[in-house]
């Protein structure tokens, strides 16, 4: 329970819809078993249709979520346009990797839908950068575990986006139930081509 | 106070006399070799040691083999150690692990067979089956880790069950148990499992192999683990099973090695080119 | 240094050390006790019904990453007639060390058969349930490294009846349990789609006044399929977990087996 993964606790979770995306995250931020906050959000929005998750180390969460806010400024300013989720995938990657030998405790999820091509995309990293692709769903934070089996088990190919939204909602509020460092309410993105809905959720207080 | 180093904390014998062992706790091996008041020894781990067993069902029985060296440490020591000793005319055993803790369990398994054929020779009497040995083994085994003084062996029980059908069972020195149509102790469970499981995926392949298939089987896996195996060498017992009773050569050699394979090998920080 | 001298004595001594101890050069922590226990992985579940309790559990054996075997099974009928236990309604479960495992079941079995020549009657699940903590309590500082589930009929009610403990005793009569190494994987799904936990009335009102699900005992297709779903599920995401599914369904008639097979890879 040392790891730095594991200290404050927390999940998040993707999953690909028909044409659409979902991204989702619970609030708490723990030190060890101590609950310090209930309005800690996990997902940070880098452009109208890129978004990124983060748990770990809050304190890593807090300045890599910081850090992709300046570099796709940056991108902004020099390319006047915004970044694909694809693309911002690939910073991702590279800057986790820069820290190979000294990583950001974070485990990052970036979801998204192509501006150009409307293309649904999500995917996973480990804390040095490899990309997971994944068709289905990527899971990540300390009910990785418990996430992995609600996914499994309720996601479906080619879901629209009001089922997508109560499958990646059931999924995340069963599993943080079944971990004692998450939970304590949800925020779930539903991501179309030209709409993104949030919709805070209340779980379970304790 | 004893200062000398290699009893240091014991009285000293100059002062006190030599130390009374009488209040040791008395050995309980009833093998065991020491005197009665000297302490209990557990195997903490193995020493005098052979490595993989390897075993496969066919249609009417079990081919089952292992090679006939002992090693201590990296030393290959003993090169005549038959590892595979037959129970009776429906079971053999396979051991692997320390050399000396299956010299103890052969000693058991003796016994076994002395008070059978006290019981009338095993021609009026039904004979112990492979799978009672094996049930047998499996207590031993769990009943001494248990107490904490394991036997530090894995060993393949096989040969013929109640019903004359081929059995094949796994026990080790933590009373773990498995059974399925091939089982390899040691690195033959890396080297050689996926060889035979290519021959017989599950019990309905088995039921379908012959002996000749199966043996050949095993023949070809004994050669890869030679190759890829340091603690192993190249000549083995190899014994069937099946209603004619036990059939055993303990002499086998390895046929048609080829080490065309060996000058293909680069690294390892040996070569440089 | 007069000691030194007699180091010739030591060489009798029943204790001395003819060899010095091991040293250990590599700075990794020197190994020297045996440790008893070992993991062969795998899961088990049981849900209970209105008049069923069905408990299932994959058929791999593992040791580390190898298969020691595709069909070892983790279910066993408690008590009946003989060793192939005919007539039996209690079914039990174990998941961890096999071999521990395999000790408490004989344990179990001889208990609930010495019930039955002492008393001229079946033992009721309950008092099974009961006998299997002590069992386990028994061996408090050296436990038997297992979960265990237990299932059954309440003979009162003629309900499932599903009990499920820790290695050390302690357990709780359930509706529906997961256990052993995808167990994290699969109880949020069964609290999820058995307990109906985190779900709400659609036609009720939005908001905080929303009504939840009262969760009803399911019919036994229902729960085949669950159970079927939670295994494909942990197969997928968990190595130990594949090879067969052996499912017990344990009615007031007796046990009826299923097998499904799994993924083997």
């Amino acid at each position: 329970m040392s790891s730095p993964f594991s200290i404050n606790g927390g999940a998040c979770v993707a999953m690909r819809g028909k044409n659409c995306v979902a991204i989702a995250c619970d609030l708490r931020l723990g030190l060890q078993s101590l609950t310090v906050s209930n309005n800690f959000p996990k997902i940070f929005q880098y452009s109208p249709t890129a978004f990124l998750g983060l748990t770990g180390l809050a304190t890593d969460v807090s300045t890599v979520s910081e850090l992709f806010r300046y570099k796709v400024n940056m991108y902004r300013l020099r390319e006047e346009r915004d970044i694909a989720p694809k693309t911002f995938a690939q910073l991702v990657s590279s800057s986790l990797y820069e820290r190979r030998f000294g990583p950001w405790f974070v485990s990052p999820v970036v979801a998204g839908i192509d501006g150009k091509s409307g293309a649904p995309f999500i995917c996973g990293f480990d804390s040095i950068g490899c990309i997971d692709y994944a068709a289905d769903f990527i899971v990540s934070g300390t009910a990785s575990d418990q996430l992995f089996g609600t996914c499994e088990g309720l996601w479906e190919p080619d879901l629209e986006p009001d089922d997508l939204f109560e499958t990646i909602s059931q999924a995340l509020l069963n599993a943080v139930d079944r971990d004692a460092l998450s939970g304590w309410g949800a925020h779930v993105y539903i991501i179309e081509k030209d709409k993104v809905t949030k919709r805070l959720l209340k779980g379970r207080q304790d | 106070m004893n200062h000398d180093p290699v009893a240091w904390g014991r009285p000293r014998d100059d002062i006190y006399g030599s130390y009374n062992p009488s209040y040791l706790p008395p050995t309980r091996q009833p093998y065991s070799s020491h005197p009665p008041s000297h302490p209990t020894t557990h195997t903490q781990s193995p020493v005098v040691t052979g490595t993989s067993v390897l075993a496969l069902k066919f249609s009417t029985g079990v081919v089952i083999a292992a090679d006939n060296l002992a090693s201590y440490g990296s030393l290959a020591r003993f090169t005549d150690v038959k590892r595979l000793r037959p129970f009776n005319r429906n079971a053999i055993v396979g051991f692997g692990g320390d050399v000396s803790d299956m010299q103890y369990i052969d000693r058991l398994l003796l016994s076994l067979v002395v008070q059978e054929n006290y019981a009338g020779g095993g021609e009026s009497v039904t004979l112990m089956n492979a799978r009672n040995l094996h049930t047998y083994l499996s207590k031993v085994l769990y009943k001494r880790r248990t107490d904490f003084n394991p036997l530090w062996n894995a060993l393949l029980v096989g040969g013929l069950d109640e019903h004359q059908k081929p059995f094949l069972a796994y026990a080790d020195l933590l009373g773990t148990t498995y059974s399925a149509p091939s089982l390899a102790t040691g690195f033959g469970a890396h080297l050689a499992q996926p060889i035979m499981r290519k021959v017989v995926p599950d019990e309905a392949a088995a039921a379908k192999l012959s002996k000749e298939e199966a043996v050949k089987t095993i023949r070809e896996c004994m050669k890869v683990l030679f190759y890829r195996d340091a603690r192993s060498m190249n000549e083995y017992s190899l014994a069937v099973v099946d209603v004619r009773g036990v059939e055993l050569k303990e002499d086998n050699k390895l046929e048609a090695e080829s080490w065309a394979f060996a000058d293909q090998i680069k690294g390892y920080g040996t070569q440089t080119v | 240094m007069a000691a030194l001298s007699h180091h010739h004595l030591s060489s009798t001594a029943p204790f001395a050390f003819q060899q010095a101890p091991p040293q250990n050069h590599s700075g990794e922590p020197t190994q020297h006790a045996f440790y008893p226990y070992t993991d062969n992985g795998g899961s088990t579940l049981g849900i209970s019904g209105k008049t069923f309790t069905v408990i299932a559990g994959d058929t791999r054996s593992t040791s580390g990453y190898n298969i020691n075997t595709r069909y070892a099974p983790k279910l066993y009928p408690i008590g009946g007639q003989g060793p192939t236990h005919k007539g039996s309604k209690i079914v039990l479960s174990v998941v961890g060390f096999a071999a521990d495992g395999r000790a408490l079941q004989e344990r179990l079995d001889t208990v609930v058969k010495m019930y039955r020549y002492q008393h001229g009657c079946e033992i009721s699940v309950k008092a099974c349930a009961q006998r299997l903590s002590h069992i386990l309590y028994n061996k408090r500082f050296f436990p038997y490294y297992v979960q265990a589930i237990l299932g059954g009929i309440d003979e009162e009610t003629g309900e499932g009846a599903l009990y499920s403990y820790d290695p050390v005793g302690s357990y709780e009569r359930e509706y529906c349990r997961a256990a052993g190494a995808a167990a994290s994987l699969i109880m949020p799904f069964l609290d999820n789609q058995v307990n109906l936990k985190n779900q709400y009335e659609p036609a009720a009102v939005s908001g905080f006044d929303k009504k939840q699900l009262v969760p009803q005992p399911l019919e036994r297709p229902q729960v085949e399929e669950l159970v079927r779903d939670a295994f494909t599920s942990a197969v997928e995401r968990h190595i130990e977990v594949g090879d067969g599914l052996q499912m017990m369904f344990i009615t007031k008639e007796g046990i009826e087996e299923v097998y499904f097979p799994l993924k083997k890879d």
